[in-house]
């Protein structure tokens, strides 16, 4: 069995990965792909304790709420993530650019 | 890269350290009495959790909703990424 410390330290890395993507790229596709980074480290921390406590306790009921609750956050990102494409592909149309530096109006 | 994205990088780093230095002052307690074999979650447990096995436990209300939710998302990507008719077509 894999240590609990262990992925807990790739899930913050995987969401300073992130931060750092949303923080310092212009491309707002490469900035929606670094948000989706951030919601998979949330899911590794949900899954790794789920996990965790079934080790811890494992003579009671398993109970994998933490993966099924992993499961809802997926199917949340997929449908913030095509609403998000919808909106950049509008964006583009307007202003020609995704370039999030230089959308700085919510309005059009 | 300019100044500022190397004060972003460096900002990054040391909110990972903090991360990465709380997750290890933890002493966490080591599990006694695990069997890989007969303990591990196996995938009918999840659906088990996520549908219940009697009566309203489990999910299944709430996967409902996230499938009208998806369903919602794709209907309103759909109308925003629609082409927009020129005038006088």
């Amino acid at each position: 069995m894999i240590p609990i410390e262990y992925w807990l330290v790739l899930s913050s890395l995987l969401f300073a990965i992130g931060a750092y993507g949303v923080l310092s790229r212009k491309n707002a596709i490469v900035v929606l792909m670094s948000i989706e980074i951030m919601l998979n480290a949330a899911n590794i921390n949900l899954v790794a304790f789920s996990r965790y406590h079934t080790v811890l306790h494992p003579l009671e009921d398993k109970d994998p709420t933490g993966q099924v609750f992993a499961l809802f956050s997926i199917a949340i990102a997929a449908a913030e993530v095509a609403v998000g494409l919808a909106i950049l592909l509008t964006v583009y149309r307007r202003y020609q650019t995704i370039d999030v530096d230089k959308i700085n109006i919510l309005r059009w | 890269m300019n100044r500022s994205g190397y004060v972003r990088g460096l900002a990054i780093i040391a909110f990972a350290l903090l991360f990465i230095g709380a997750v290890l002052s933890v002493d966490w307690p080591s599990p006694a009495g695990f069997d890989e074999r007969n303990d591990t979650v196996s995938n009918e447990d999840v659906g088990r959790a996520m549908f219940g096995v009697s009566g309203a436990s489990g999910y299944g209300l709430i996967m409902v909703f996230i499938g009208v939710l998806l369903l919602v998302a794709l209907l309103g990507g759909i109308f925003l990424a629609k082409e927009e008719k020129e005038e006088g077509q």
